[in-house]
């Protein structure tokens, strides 16, 4: 079994928005869950599409286009899906975040991790 | 000029491998032309420049940088021997090299995804020693010398190395 990369946190956040958009995962709706997660900063457009490209030369997540839609002038959507690789990365950065969380939370201790997450949250 | 013709400019700049599903998420995101040109200028530097990392083969390009480079400097050695002890001698036969290989990388980079003809494949160096002569960055003579020396070895390479192209996958 092919061992994944370790993903950028910026790959992180394009697989989570490919993962949670399911079949309707494409550059526009990629983008604005994309903003989503990493608010409040904001992401271009661009940005997403170049770590898309980078996250298929990495074989983790496959594309193909979907049939023209009028909304879009006539043009057809890239579509996008996680690869067993890439779910696998995810998996890993996952499971890292969550170390990382718990070693914070043993130190800072478990109220103050709440009051940071419901500001975070509420941003 | 007109928002029509922009648009048009703008799915020109677009590399044809990725101009379509681009241009549907720009129109998608945009109900306004002015937005469209706004988020079109923003985007397409990085849709090109993520092109040309997916279509350039730095073991190929080096090869050329070596052949190209040295194919001129041995036409100036021949031709003009003053020319390279000049100040900045040395670097003169880059400039072609150079142009030479910028012209290849856009060539990889605007070319349609899927296996290339060896006629395709020869396009890109034939164009690039038209922008040679046209540059004019050495004397004629040695542009000429240097580049029927170039011509066939880079020729060569791309027939040999074909050039990364990715295989998108079209409609389902």
């Amino acid at each position: 079994m092919a061992k994944p990369d370790s993903l950028g946190q910026f790959e992180q956040l394009v697989l989570t928005a490919i993962l949670t958009r399911g079949d309707d995962a494409y550059g526009v709706s990629i983008h604005s869950k994309v903003e989503e997660l990493a608010r409040p900063k904001a992401v271009s457009l661009g940005a997403v599409y170049v770590t898309l490209d980078r996250l298929e030369d990495k074989g983790l997540v496959k594309s193909w286009l979907s049939d023209p839609t009028p909304e879009r002038g006539g043009r057809a959507k890239r579509c996008y899906r996680l690869e067993g690789l890439g779910e696998r990365a995810l998996e890993e950065s996952a499971v890292t975040a969550k170390r990382v969380w718990d070693g914070i939370a043993q130190v800072w201790g478990k109220e103050w991790v709440k009051q940071w997450s419901k500001r975070w949250v509420t941003q | 000029m007109t928002i029509r013709a922009i648009r048009a400019l703008i799915a020109l700049l677009l590399p044809p491998a990725c101009r379509e599903e681009v241009l549907g998420d720009l129109q998608e995101r945009n109900a306004t032309s002015g937005g469209f040109c706004i988020d079109a200028m923003r985007t397409v530097p990085h849709v090109i420049a993520s092109r040309i990392r997916r279509t350039a083969d730095p073991q190929l390009l080096l090869m050329h940088a070596i052949a190209l480079y040295l194919c001129y400097y041995a036409a100036g050695w021949f031709m003009d021997r003053a020319l390279l002890r000049e100040t900045w001698g040395l670097a003169r036969p880059a400039i072609p090299a150079l142009l030479v290989l910028l012209v290849l990388l856009l060539e990889d980079a605007y070319s349609k995804p899927g296996p290339r003809s060896r006629l395709q494949l020869a396009r890109g160096p034939l164009i690039a020693f038209g922008f040679v002569f046209l540059a004019q960055s050495l004397p004629s003579r040695i542009v000429l010398v240097g580049s029927a020396l170039s011509l066939p070895l880079t020729l060569a390479l791309r027939l040999l190395f074909s050039p990364q192209s990715t295989s998108r996958q079209g409609p389902v």
